[in-house]
């Protein structure tokens, strides 16, 4: 007789990152689907669903109730930083467990937190790495009006100026707006080696549309000259971007095809959808043949599972480091580079980064 | 450009925390040891350790200043004071030891990297302010020397001008600076007992 384990799942399936929760959520449920036919494990997971409807007010009333409700401790949710941020407390209140698997900004390591994507040392700063050699150091800064965009441009900055670089603009807009005109302008009047976008969602979209449009005019704005470069953009938002993503280089720890080994043999969709997979498979590998771990806060829980892909102090996972463009539809991987361990604070030296990888060529 | 804080600095440093053992001290290291410090907990003195940290936190309830190698408002390295009770006779004893950022307890799951960042910042800031106006009273007294050099060059029958144009020559002659050469016609080194006795 299995044990019947309940689990948290805290997506929005409406709202403008719907689709980002919806990857999310389908890694989650495959990997509940794969514990649940594995005869190795005595644990069946169910999921208790909550969907706060991109509303970020009900994060955490929603996540409170799923903890006071249900007996389940562990949420998997949650995508953007802000939506983090408002459940932290009621985890704290219960003793809950978030496992958060979005691209983030960094600069937290929460006791109630795991994080199995990508931050900042794992994305962005691997990312300038590269594309300082193949482009060149004078920047253009994108971002929507909030923490992502604003803490990614300002690693951003201090990383590119670090590095004898310039930074030519740095415009933000607010979130959901489709009104690039004027920050279009302005990359058209400084004319940078690449742009990071660190916008979200519709702007997004609405951007990489406007810059295709400009590129179509001037030769100075194609992807070979002049790229868009992106830490959290992966195939699960191709579907609202259509043609508009060629020539996007994205950093990420997968991207569909890749073998690297990370979250198992799967095929994976995105790296989002990956990274929630490889959430769910770690919970169940800790609580497999351990009656009663469920109930136990996320240090002890880290205490007993040895091996595992979690670092006890920063809660966050070694992830592989891809780099890859937008090429008739698809993401190629043009970069690979050796897997780095999550350094939140960006306080241990980067030398696995800069160590040689594998060069894919294409 | 506003100067950005220096965040890579902060892998290895030194954190000591000056409180007896308590649920706040486990949380505390627990926090600083994800962002990358090293940590140790000290109590009831702050002792040789403090000489090799990069920050000491402090207990505000039932801290005391016979607990700290150095005087109040005197510490060399920045201070976080972890205040329980807010009353206002315990504030004043942080601030007059020279807190730097603080953090209330409970400490829980965050909060140690902000404080570390602001502690660090106000630092730095008043070490540069203090720097600033001691030169800026270094100057003062200086021009106050000069004053008094040219008077005394004046009252052996020079007009002002005069005295002025032979302290400079003087400074030239002896390789120094007019200030400092103000303060040789004051008397020897008297330049700074000067000061201090007119301070």
């Amino acid at each position: 007789m299995r044990r019947r384990i309940e689990i948290g799942l805290l997506y929005s399936r409406s709202g403008s990152y719907a689709l980002i929760s919806e990857a999310c959520r389908t890694g989650a449920l495959a990997a509940i689907a794969a514990v649940n036919a594995d005869p190795e494990m005595d644990l069946s997971l169910v999921p208790v669903e909550r969907d706060p409807g991109g509303n970020v007010d009900l994060y955490a009333p929603l996540c409170d109730e799923i903890l006071r409700q249900t007996a389940a401790r562990h949420v998997v949710g949650c995508v953007t930083s802000w939506s983090r941020k408002e459940v932290i407390p009621t985890l704290e209140n219960a003793g809950g467990t978030l496992w958060y698997a979005v691209p983030y900004e960094g600069f937290e390591a929460s006791d109630h937190v795991v994080y199995t994507h990508a931050c900042p040392n794992q994305h962005l700063l691997p990312l300038l790495d590269w594309v300082f050699p193949a482009y060149g150091r004078r920047a253009f800064l994108s971002g929507s009006n909030y923490i992502w965009g604003w803490e990614m441009n300002r690693l951003a900055r201090e990383t590119i100026v670090t590095a004898g670089g310039q930074v030519l603009g740095e415009r933000y807009l607010p979130i959901g707006t489709r009104d690039v005109g004027r920050m279009i302008e302005e990359i058209r009047a400084t004319a940078p080696d690449f742009i990071l976008n660190s916008l979200i969602g519709p702007s997004s979209y609405a951007f990489l549309a406007a810059y295709r449009d400009l590129g179509r005019t001037d030769a100075r704005f194609t992807p070979g000259a002049c790229p868009v470069l992106s830490c959290n953009m992966t195939e699960c938002e191709m579907p609202a971007m259509g043609d508009e993503s060629e020539g996007l280089i994205a950093a990420g720890p997968y991207f569909r095809g890749a073998k690297t080994g990370w979250a198992g043999a799967g095929k994976f969709g995105s790296s989002h959808e990956a990274a929630a997979f490889a959430a769910v498979r770690e919970l169940a590998r800790l609580l497999n043949g351990r009656p009663g771990a469920e109930l136990e806060p996320l240090a002890k829980l880290l205490g007993h599972g040895a091996g595992g892909i979690i670092d006890r102090q920063t809660h966050h996972t070694t992830l592989p480091v891809l780099i890859a463009q937008v090429r008739n539809g698809r993401f190629v991987v043009v970069e690979s580079q050796a897997a780095v361990a999550g350094d939140p604070y960006l306080t241990h030296p980067r030398v696995e980064a800069r160590a040689p990888g594998l060069r894919v060529v294409s | 450009m506003k100067r950005g804080l220096r965040i890579q600095n902060l892998g290895g440093a030194r954190a000591v925390i000056l409180h007896r053992p308590h649920a706040t001290v486990a949380a505390l290291t627990r926090q600083l040891t994800a962002i990358g410090l090293v940590v140790e907990q000290v109590w009831p003195d702050l002792g040789a350790e403090a000489l090799a940290a990069d920050f000491v936190f402090f207990d505000a309830d039932t801290g005391h200043d016979a607990q700290f190698p150095w005087g109040p408002g005197e510490s060399p390295i920045p201070m976080i004071a972890l205040i329980g009770s807010e009353a206002p006779g315990r504030i004043e004893w942080s601030l007059q030891l020279g807190a730097h950022a603080q953090m209330l307890k409970p400490v829980g799951d965050n909060g140690a990297y902000s404080a570390l960042l602001i502690a660090r910042a106000a630092f730095d800031a008043q070490r540069e302010l203090s720097a600033e106006i001691a030169e800026l009273r270094r100057r003062l007294d200086e021009r106050r020397t000069v004053v008094q050099a040219v008077m005394k060059l004046a009252a052996r029958g020079k007009s002002e001008a005069e005295a002025y144009a032979q302290l400079r020559k003087m400074a030239m002659a002896w390789r120094i600076s007019f200030e400092e050469a103000a303060a040789r016609i004051l008397g020897g080194d008297g330049g700074a007992d000067d000061r201090r006795n007119r301070g």
